[in-house]
């Protein structure tokens, strides 16, 4: 049904950013705490609306905006994920004096981007969202105005990512070229009559795959990851690690649901994506090694993660990508939350060193960050475990025997540097003592929702499963 | 589809080659003059780039923006009897996102020329 009301979920958002921009320039310097909750109920709204009008199938803009039941769903994981950034992110800008009110804006405005790409099927409307996403990600990654690596990391984003857009934007010059549209419907359906191989297609589609790699930070196209991720402030660190990862592969499922067939253009994108899983996922796994920065660490494991994703993607297990997705934002922005909470004043604990000893000095830090990384891990009682094992499942299913022992070998390896944070922990005394006050309900609110996610979905995952299936059931099957 | 391809490839590799072989082949005589930036053959004026005030750039965003709201007017103002309200109720919300960004940059001070 074509309603004005299919625009309230995204109408919220950005009516939020533009009051919380206003509000900026008249408040004073120390009332900016304020703008953080304004945001917030924006948010909520939001979330109100999306949860509203489930079920609905409303559309706008010709069709251009659809909110079926994935979108909504997406819609409201992403809304989620921006939430708890926020409430990470208000003691952290006060510590590490970047306390300006653009911030929460800026999340605001990449959030509406990433709406329109969860909720449209036209790859041009989807190239718009994501520049909305991008323009506000490259302003958030340099937010440190006076810190060389956030600048760097600013500089960095922008180069690559501003390349990759180049990228996508050929693609879809291609695709037009070849199908005559740009509606993903159409293109699916004429690479599924295309028998004889049509270059320009199988280019442009190559092109398409490439921008949206560089977002999620697939192997060959993950060069910007560990340098953003360590520069950029952790919260928006946070931000970057979950929100494009989720809107690239909410494309990419909306792209490849029906895609897969017998044809010979079929045939070559899957064992390309196939290389590309495998590359993502041992680099990503043995490129974590080494490194003793965890917010490179964590860097390389969401890299590692974009792997897996792929392995569903691989296998058309929809629910089961999604599961994952919904599951790697609480383990995720979990672990980023026990980071942002051992900081002090104008410092940040990141090196390895660091973490001697911290899981007696701080127990519920300690405890809660032990969860998270057994979850990234893939250990039973938690979430990571139920997602990679349905992920496992559905691909050993479909075939994909080799693929699911690099991954799960991939995992094993992965299993040490997760742990090493573990036992740098508990097992090393303390040689320097850390200070720490980043203390605050908000923090610990999060911490303790995003471990209620984790072992809630590890445990009782079905309600979860079945509003995921109904959703995935929503996709238009034509 | 495969004649394009072709013309692509030969289009490609002649570029390639004609700058090898002339990199392969040409003289190499040089001397100072000729490694100066060429400057339509007078001295040239300054040796290199200055930086440029930010203000400049602030002022020719703000410009971008409202010269490219224009060129959205033209094409409204053609159709607008054949929506109606509904175009009123879009080009409103429109300049009033607009006009947010504009009260936005002013309150910043990007109009102060001088501190």
């Amino acid at each position: 049904m074509n309603t004005f009301a299919a625009l309230y979920p995204l109408l919220s958002i950005v009516v939020g950013a533009l009051v919380v921009l206003l509000l900026e320039v008249f408040l004073k310097r120390k009332n900016r705490d304020y703008l953080a909750f304004i945001s917030i109920l924006f948010l909520l709204n939001a979330g109100r609306e999306c949860i509203r009008v489930w079920n609905q199938g409303y559309t706008y803009f010709d069709g251009n905006l659809q909110l079926d039941n994935l979108a909504l769903l997406l819609c409201l994981i992403l809304t989620l994920a921006t939430l708890l950034v926020i409430l990470i992110s208000m003691k952290y800008l006060r510590l590490q004096n970047v306390n300006f009110g653009e911030y929460y804006a800026l999340l605001l405005f990449a959030l509406s981007g990433m709406i329109i790409m969860v909720s449209s099927t036209d790859l041009l409307i989807i190239f718009l969202g994501l520049e909305v996403l991008s323009m506000s990600s490259y302003a958030l990654a340099g937010l440190k105005i006076e810190d060389v690596r956030s600048t760097e990391a600013a500089v960095k984003y922008f180069l690559l990512g501003s390349f990759a857009s180049a990228f996508l934007v050929f693609g879809l010059a291609f695709l037009y070229g070849a199908a005559h549209s740009l509606d993903i419907p159409a293109i699916v359906n004429f690479f599924r009559a295309d028998t004889s191989l049509s270059l320009m297609a199988l280019a442009g589609l190559g092109f398409v795959i490439i921008g949206f790699g560089f977002k999620i930070a697939w192997v060959p196209f993950h060069m910007w990851t560990p340098d953003v991720y360590e520069g950029s402030p952790t919260p928006v660190t946070a931000f970057f690690s979950v929100g494009p990862k989720v809107v690239g592969f909410a494309v990419l499922i909306r792209l490849f649901q029906l895609y897969w067939s017998e044809s010979l253009n079929s045939q070559i994108v899957s064992s390309s994506l196939w290389v590309i899983a495998v590359l993502t996922m041992v680099a990503g796994n043995l490129l974590a090694l080494r490194q003793r920065n965890v917010k490179r660490i964590l860097a390389y494991s969401s890299i590692a993660h974009a792997g897996y994703l792929l392995v569903a993607l691989l296998a058309e297990d929809n629910s089961g990508l999604v599961f994952y997705l919904f599951v790697y934002l609480f383990m995720n922005i979990g672990a980023f939350t026990a980071v942002i909470a051992l900081s002090k004043k104008g410092t940040e604990y990141l090196d390895l060193e660091n973490y001697k000893g911290i899981g007696f000095r701080y127990p519920w830090i300690g405890a809660t960050l032990s969860v998270f990384l057994f979850s990234l891990a893939g250990f039973p009682p938690t979430g990571g475990f139920l997602a990679k094992f349905y992920i496992f499942a559905s691909a050993v299913h479909e075939g994909f025997i080799w693929l699911v022992i690099i991954g799960v070998l991939a995992s094993l390896i992965s299993v040490y540097y997760y742990l090493r944070i573990v036992v740098y922990m508990y097992m090393h005394t303390a040689t320097n003592d850390i200070e720490i006050d980043a203390y605050n309900p908000a923090l610990f609110l999060v911490l303790f929702l995003c471990l209620y996610g984790v072992l809630q979905m590890g445990i009782f995952p079905g309600n979860v499963l079945i509003i995921i299936k109904q959703a995935v059931a929503s996709l238009p099957i034509f | 589809m495969t004649e394009l391809f072709l013309v692509f490839l030969i289009n490609g590799l002649l570029g390639v080659v004609l700058v090898v072989v002339n990199k392969i082949t040409g003289p190499k005589r040089t001397n100072p003059i000729k490694e100066t930036p060429y400057e339509c053959g007078s001295p040239y004026l300054q040796d290199r780039i200055y930086p440029i005030p930010i203000k400049y750039y602030m002022v020719a965003f703000l410009f971008l923006v409202f010269d490219v709201e224009v060129v959205f007017f033209y094409p409204w103002a053609l159709i607008f009897k054949k929506i109606g309200s509904p175009a009123l109720i879009f080009m409103f919300a429109y300049i009033a996102i607009l006009g947010i960004g504009f009260v936005y940059a002013w309150k910043k001070g990007a109009f102060q020329w001088e501190k």
